[in-house]
């Protein structure tokens, strides 16, 4: 028998500067969430099992098996618990192994906890940590990066679909428009579209990264935790908020070697995580009210937007400059600020999004928020698009 | 150390593979033999990279990636500032990266020359 599973609590840190050790902040991110859903750590706390997300705990923070620390600073003992490595979509998988833990009848309760603490290491140190997920010999030997990947990309994309620049910028400064009114967002200040894509300055403002993309093209390096208590809906009325229903859950892999993708502007993982996600939930692109796409670089916003259903093939950035993709709009994208203006803490993300998710569905969302949301789209995107997962939330009536 | 890169040729249906796999993309075949990758491309795309990972000295590098005319496609970097999506590139093997007692070899792309 399936289970149906929800989510029935959330938790979220400031995002930006961790003043704490990594178990420490995922335990902030813990407690919130556990008490969201009305649950006490301690004797009969009623959590299962635990997934702790983190891509970079061993090789930033020089920690392993973080998830048996968690469950022992939280008194959540004898809770099963596992730490998950995805790359930069450990979250979300960490969120569909919870839901498999329910759905299959194994358990009840899942409590799932993504954090990353990456303003440990320098910049460069950082780059060249995310890089790692790269192919060693034929991508990561060679000094190319997750930008590098992310430039070579946007010229394609430019080059065939008439994106410029000036649409890149549209995201930006609408993310950070956004992140205004969140705040668990790294940066709370919003640039001058002028200064930073108009201005003569322009370039010295806003330099290039990986040409054609620029500083503010590219999210910030952040420390943060998010996390998400789920439960068996069956099970709704032990909790104190209706929980919102995890409707839909895809994941998709693609080659590990980007130079080998057959269409180079495709990204098949997103596509085909989506349909998975859609099928799975009964759903049509039309139905989302509000999604959280990885804005890890700005193009990949309106990539994904377009792999995902919500626009036709080419056309996202057109739905940019009429300002549909804005809250207000027809279907507001990364209200939370997404990866460029709330931060990218890796593996916090793919939680991240289904926390801004649940807030949007239970009409949390203060200034940010969507009216009448009901179904929500969240794509957490791994390597460069070679590890994808959708994750669809409706709100239960 | 020979400077030589390769690509891997399915000996089963004949596909050709850079880097090496365990088993073929098209036909599921799991033995490959080496073929030396070389020669003239085409730039696919490219950028310039101004945020080097740790490791490199340089203010800036660039990086494409290429199509050997037998169809295999390779990142690399570009030994070039002359760049442009469809120019003309020969493939050399220079050190890539620069490690502690051993350096790293790989595709270094010129602009080729006129015809």
């Amino acid at each position: 028998m399936v289970r149906k599973v929800g989510i029935a609590g959330v938790g979220h840190t400031k995002f930006g500067r961790s003043e704490v050790p990594l178990v420490d902040m995922l335990a902030l991110a813990a407690l919130e969430a556990l008490d969201d859903a009305g649950i006490r750590t301690g004797k009969g706390h009623g959590v299962d099992q635990v997934f702790v997300a983190s891509m970079g705990a061993g090789l930033l923070n020089r920690q392993s098996s973080v998830a048996s620390a968690l469950v022992d600073t939280l008194n959540l003992q004898p809770a099963m618990a596992e730490t998950v490595e995805n790359g930069p979509a450990s979250g979300a998988s960490a969120v569909k192994l919870g839901y498999m833990a329910i759905a299959s009848g194994m358990c009840d309760v899942a409590l799932v906890v993504g954090g990353e603490l990456m303003r440990v290491v320098t910049g460069w140190e950082a780059t060249d940590f995310v890089a790692t997920m790269l192919h060693p010999d034929a991508e990561y030997a060679y000094g190319l990066t997750l930008p590098a990947f992310a430039g070579m990309f946007t010229r394609l994309y430019m080059d065939k679909y008439g994106v410029t620049e000036k649409d890149l910028a549209m995201v930006a400064v609408k993310n950070h428009e956004h992140a205004m009114h969140n705040p668990v967002a790294h940066i709370q200040l919003v640039p001058s579209f002028h200064a930073i894509i108009e201005d003569e300055d322009a370039p010295v403002i806003n330099p290039y990264v990986a040409e054609p993309l620029r500083v503010y093209d590219v999210c910030p390096v952040s420390d943060g935790a998010a996390a998400v208590v789920l439960c068996a809906m069956d099970l709704a009325d032990r909790f104190p908020k209706k929980p919102v229903r995890i409707a839909g859950i895809g994941q998709a892999t693609d080659t590990h070697v980007v130079a080998e993708r057959e269409v180079p502007t495709d990204l098949l993982a997103v596509r085909l995580a989506a349909q998975r996600a859609y099928a799975m939930a009964g759903l049509k692109p039309e139905d989302i009210d509000v999604a959280e796409l990885h804005d890890a670089f700005t193009i990949l916003e309106i990539a994904i937007s377009e792999e995902a259903g919500l626009f036709p093939r080419g056309k996202g950035h057109l739905a940019v400059r009429r300002g549909e993709t804005r809250v207000g709009g027809r279907i507001p994208i990364n209200t939370s600020g997404g990866l460029k203006a709330k931060g990218h803490p890796l593996g916090a993300t793919g939680v991240s999004q289904i926390v801004e998710l649940v807030r949007q569905l239970r009409g949390e969302a203060g200034g940010r928020q969507v009216e009448g949301a009901r179904h929500g789209l969240a794509v957490n995107f791994g390597g460069f698009g070679n590890n994808v997962v959708a994750t669809i939330l409706s709100k239960e009536e | 150390m020979e400077l030589r890169m390769y690509a891997y040729r399915c000996t089963a249906c004949g596909k050709l593979f850079h880097p090496a796999r365990a088993v073929c993309r098209e036909c599921g075949g799991r033995e490959f033999e080496a073929v030396p990758l070389e020669g003239e491309g085409t730039l696919l795309t490219y950028t310039r990279v101004y945020a080097l990972p740790e490791g490199y000295m340089k203010p800036w590098l660039g990086f494409g990636i290429v199509e050997f005319p037998n169809g295999v496609r390779v990142s690399g970097q570009m030994n070039t500032e002359d760049l442009a999506v469809g120019m003309k590139v020969r493939a050399t093997v220079g050190v890539i990266k620069e490690g502690v007692g051993r350096d790293y070899y790989g595709f270094i792309f010129e602009k080729a020359a006129q015809a």
